[in-house]
């Protein structure tokens, strides 16, 4: 109960400070939703032209892609104080002594070490194409649909989040930030926007087998959407998100535990 | 003249140094170059062709993209604002050299070194795991290089032009993003422009995105008769030297504004 | 400073027993503490950068290379070095910032790193050149934020509030956010919230550095303060000299990663202090003077300079001889200073194997 009131409490002093400055703030938000936006309008227009893609049609796509929008912008806001690009500083500059002064978790203080309102921007476009698209797919809702859905959201941003914890851990070896780590979080987000069977088959073996990508949104998609499986995998795996997600996010927060003790500090 | 050359080769060897995160780079854009072309043929299907661009080319012009991105600082490139902001430009001013070119031969040794470092190893990564298209005479390479070397020229000058907001606007920097994006889109970065209706392919060639990577790209993979190659040459001469004219115009006004502001 | 040397002597010995006294009650142990850190070389040469992504070299840098000592409760010490020695190394160890690469800890009876979050409850530092406190917060909301991060109890809160404020003289900065802050007002800020909480212990690593003479005499009173008025036991890293001689009765010297000394300020003195001297105004001014253990540096007038060796013969037994011969109008013993006895102790490493 504590730690979450000073969570909101780090995250209120964030907030209050990002307000301070209006319309940068508003000018912020707007660029980073149109940056979705644009992305997405491009793919509608050519997938118009071209009919679809791999046998799926406008509609679909558009579900994939703003479900993993939708889960990378809110993992985005609670986990970007773990954002490796933004973490490799306190490694680099040796600005983790403070919180490691405090009688509080670090893994808290981390989360609540950074909080980019202008995020919204990302999530509010997830959730208006994710509205589209599903008004485009005349989707058959049933009520185990409607109970899964968020649960495929919070595997997705466990996943994600997951990645960035292992991509913020690295850094206290490597000091640098590690930009192969961005090939699987933003590479990711690009990969899982598109049915799984356009990939080749060592591309796609290794987001099954080494990074579980597929089972994310590809699969739980195929379950929302029904889709018959073109890999014949057990008809379960399209339910096992949340705990691939939960998996991947466990993995990643004890290595998290286990990096800390390799924090140097830095020499004044 | 002389002093240019050798800001625009300190500039080139800064980005030798930073050769991890070159490497690095590389790879990221790679990936996604890999993403797109499976994207590419995946809408393709059965097509053998597409508004005049066969399947081969198409997966091409991913890589082409791709390779383009650091070349001209696809990304974003605040530096000009941000020294506006932090004040350092009043410094900048004191050199005996003009500011535009100042920037410009930076810019040129930058995208230098990227070409050499990422741009055609990209390409050649390109090569190895895909058939792409290559130019097959000499006067075809010529004509491509020419539009690269004009396309870093236009495009420093219109990303100059957006930097100078900084003068005006303290924090400009989310104003220059909303540009950027929609250059991804106009210069037909996202999409070969090509795959979209003529009327909105007419729109965007009136703003002088197009002129940067399309141009390259229509010129590479050869879907431009010779005529149309050399009127594509032209425009981007011309953008350069209006944008050109332009930046030094605002400039100006600038720096009348920030001597009368006091900094 | 008329025989004022010995009166001083003796303040200093009755500290000295004060804290022989306390130290039967062991809050800090250190034994054989060794903190290695891997710095990597940066390689030159062509494909440097392709080398180095693949093998990285290394340099191994010893920054604590086997440190041992006990510090008893309520005691105040210094802890001197040169730049690099591995002074905020050592610190860091023992806030739990660092995990050791070998040896042992124990604070309160704690393993700092292993039981960092309980540890830390009970300490409190600073470090001078970098802020604990929240950038965009003024003064006073960040140490609301750190009430309720300690747990500090509201009366309690308010009273040291009050108290510190004082001493400290923030009130005129209080509702500043920390970024506009000017150096000595954000050091000021950083040791209130240190103390905030009550700690038992109080880390400092460099407090003084860059301040004006004025905020660092502040900083000195609320140190002083805290150990005497509320027994805090103190650890206190600096190279400003003036520190140690204001506040500390013991002082622990390290350098390149090893103590060289840990003991009293004033045996270290006398034990490597070197030459004193006597300043002698006699009434008559004399052609020949010249005393058996010592020697005439100059001579002014009727003032002549005596130097002399603590171990061959006293200042008292020395002022008895010259006032058999000659007429003493005024005299003044005179200490080597603190700076050059450190500076003799590092340069010509005296204390090499004295440990
Ligand atoms: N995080 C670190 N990484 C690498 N080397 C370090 C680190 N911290 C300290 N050092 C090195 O260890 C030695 C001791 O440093 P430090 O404890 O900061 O000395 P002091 O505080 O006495 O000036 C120095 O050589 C310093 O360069
Ligand atoms: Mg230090």
């Amino acid at each position: 109960m504590k730690a979450l009131r000073l969570y909101l409490w780090l995250v209120l002093i964030q907030v209050r400070s990002q307000m301070q400055y209006r319309v940068g703030f508003l000018l912020e938000t707007l660029s980073v939703a149109l940056g979705s936006i644009i992305s997405f309008v491009t793919l509608a227009l050519v997938l118009q032209k071209f009919e679809g893609i791999a046998g799926w049609s406008l509609g679909e796509v558009a579900f994939l892609f703003a479900l993993v929008e939708l889960s990378f912008g809110l993992m985005d806001m609670i986990f970007s104080g773990f954002d490796p690009d933004y973490f490799a500083a306190h490694t680099r500059q040796g600005t983790l002594d403070q919180y490691l002064l405090r009688p509080v978790s670090l893994t808290l203080q981390i989360f609540g070490s950074q909080f980019i309102l202008r995020r919204l921007g990302r999530i509010f476009q997830g959730t208006l194409i994710l509205v589209y698209a599903v008004q485009l797919v005349n989707i058959e809702w049933t009520v185990g649909k409607i109970l899964y859905l968020p649960l495929v959201i919070a595997g997705m941003v466990l996943f994600f989040g997951g990645l960035f914890m292992l991509g913020a851990t690295i850094t206290f070896w490597t000091v640098e930030r590690i930009e192969a780590v961005n090939i699987l979080t933003y590479g990711g987000t690009e990969l899982m926007s598109y049915p799984m069977t356009i990939y080749q088959d060592w591309m796609r073996r290794f987001f099954t087998y080494i990074v579980p990508a597929i089972f994310l949104n590809y699969y739980p998609s195929l379950y929302f959407l029904d889709r018959p499986d073109p890999f014949n995998m057990p008809f379960v795996v399209r339910f096992i998100a949340p705990v691939v997600g939960l998996g991947v996010f466990l993995a990643a927060y004890v290595f998290w535990r286990f990096g800390v003790r390799y924090y140097q500090s830095t020499g004044s | 003249m002389r002093v240019y050359w050798e800001i625009a080769k300190r500039a080139l060897s800064r980005q030798l140094t930073y050769r991890t995160a070159t490497l690095a780079g590389l790879a990221t854009n790679f990936y996604f170059g890999l993403l797109r072309a499976a994207v590419m043929a995946a809408l393709y299907g059965a097509r053998a062709q597409v508004d005049g661009i066969s399947l081969q080319a198409a997966i091409t012009y991913t890589g082409l993209a791709q390779s383009l991105i650091a070349v001209i600082s696809l990304l974003g490139w605040f530096e000009v604002m941000r020294s506006i902001n932090k004040g350092e430009i009043s410094s900048d001013l004191l050199r005996p050299i003009g500011y535009f070119k100042f920037w410009l031969a930076q810019d040129l040794g930058k995208a230098a070194a990227q070409l050499a470092l990422r741009g055609i190893p990209l390409m050649l990564g390109y090569a190895l795991f895909f058939d792409i298209l290559l130019p097959q005479t000499l006067w075809h390479w010529l004509a491509v290089f020419l539009a690269l070397g004009l396309a870093v020229l236009l495009s420093f000058s219109w990303r100059f032009l957006v930097n100078l907001v900084g003068f005006w606007v303290t924090d400009a920097t989310s104003i220059g993003r909303v540009v950027y994006i929609f250059s991804w889109f106009l210069s037909g970065f996202l999409m070969p422009l090509r795959f979209f209706p003529d009327w909105f392919v007419r729109l965007c060639y009136l703003t002088p995105f197009p002129h940067t990577i399309n141009t390259i790209v229509e010129i590479y993979l050869g879907v431009l008769t010779p005529g149309q190659m050399l009127r594509a040459l032209l425009l981007q001469l011309a953008w350069f030297v209006g944008l050109t004219l332009a930046c030094s115009w605002v400039l100006r006004r600038g720096i009348r504004h920030l001597v009368i502001q006091g900094g | 400073m008329f025989f004022g040397a010995s009166e001083f002597d003796i303040t200093k010995a009755q500290a000295h027993n004060d804290a022989t006294k306390r130290l039967s009650q062991v809050v800090i142990r250190v034994h054989d503490l060794h903190k290695y850190f891997q710095v990597p070389i940066r390689q030159r040469g062509r494909f440097s950068a392709l080398r180095s992504l693949l093998v990285r070299r290394h340099r191994l840098v010893k920054a604590v290379n086997g440190v041992s000592f006990q510090i008893g409760r309520g005691e105040l010490v210094g802890y001197l070095g040169p730049n690099g020695a591995g002074k905020s190394t050592t610190i860091k160890m023992l806030t739990g910032l660092l995990v050791p690469t070998h040896g042992e800890i124990s604070v309160n009876g704690r393993i700092p790193w292993k039981q960092r979050e309980e540890h830390v409850k009970s300490l409190g530092a600073v470090f001078g050149f970098r802020s604990t406190l929240w950038w965009d917060l003024p003064v006073i909301e960040s140490l609301e934020l750190l009430r309720y991060i300690y747990d500090v109890p509201l009366a309690r809160f308010k009273d040291n509030l009050r108290e510190f404020r004082k001493i400290l003289e923030m009130d005129a900065f209080i509702n500043t956010p920390v970024r506009s802050l000017s150096l000595g007002q954000r050091v000021r800020a950083d040791v209130c919230a240190a103390l905030l909480h009550d700690p038992s212990l109080l880390f400092l690593d460099e407090p003084t550095i860059g301040l004006d003479v004025v905020a660092k005499e502040r900083i000195r009173q609320f140190i002083l303060h805290a150990n005497r008025q509320r027994g805090t036991t103190v650890l206190l890293t600096t190279h400003d000299l003036s520190d140690v001689e204001k506040m500390c009765q013991r002082v622990m010297i390290i350098d390149r990663g090893k103590l060289l000394y840990d003991g009293q300020l004033e045996s270290l003195r006398q034990r490597f202090g070197g030459k004193r001297e006597l300043v002698v105004e006699l009434v008559d001014e004399e052609d020949q003077i010249s005393i058996e253990g010592a020697i005439v540096t100059s001579r002014q007038g009727a003032q002549v300079m005596f130097q002399f060796d603590r171990d061959q013969i006293s200042a008292s037994e020395l002022i008895q001889r010259i006032s058999s011969n000659y007429r003493i109008r005024d005299l003044s013993v005179r200490e080597p200073d603190l700076e050059a006895t450190i500076r003799r102790i590092y340069e010509q490493r005296l204390l090499e194997d004295a440990v």
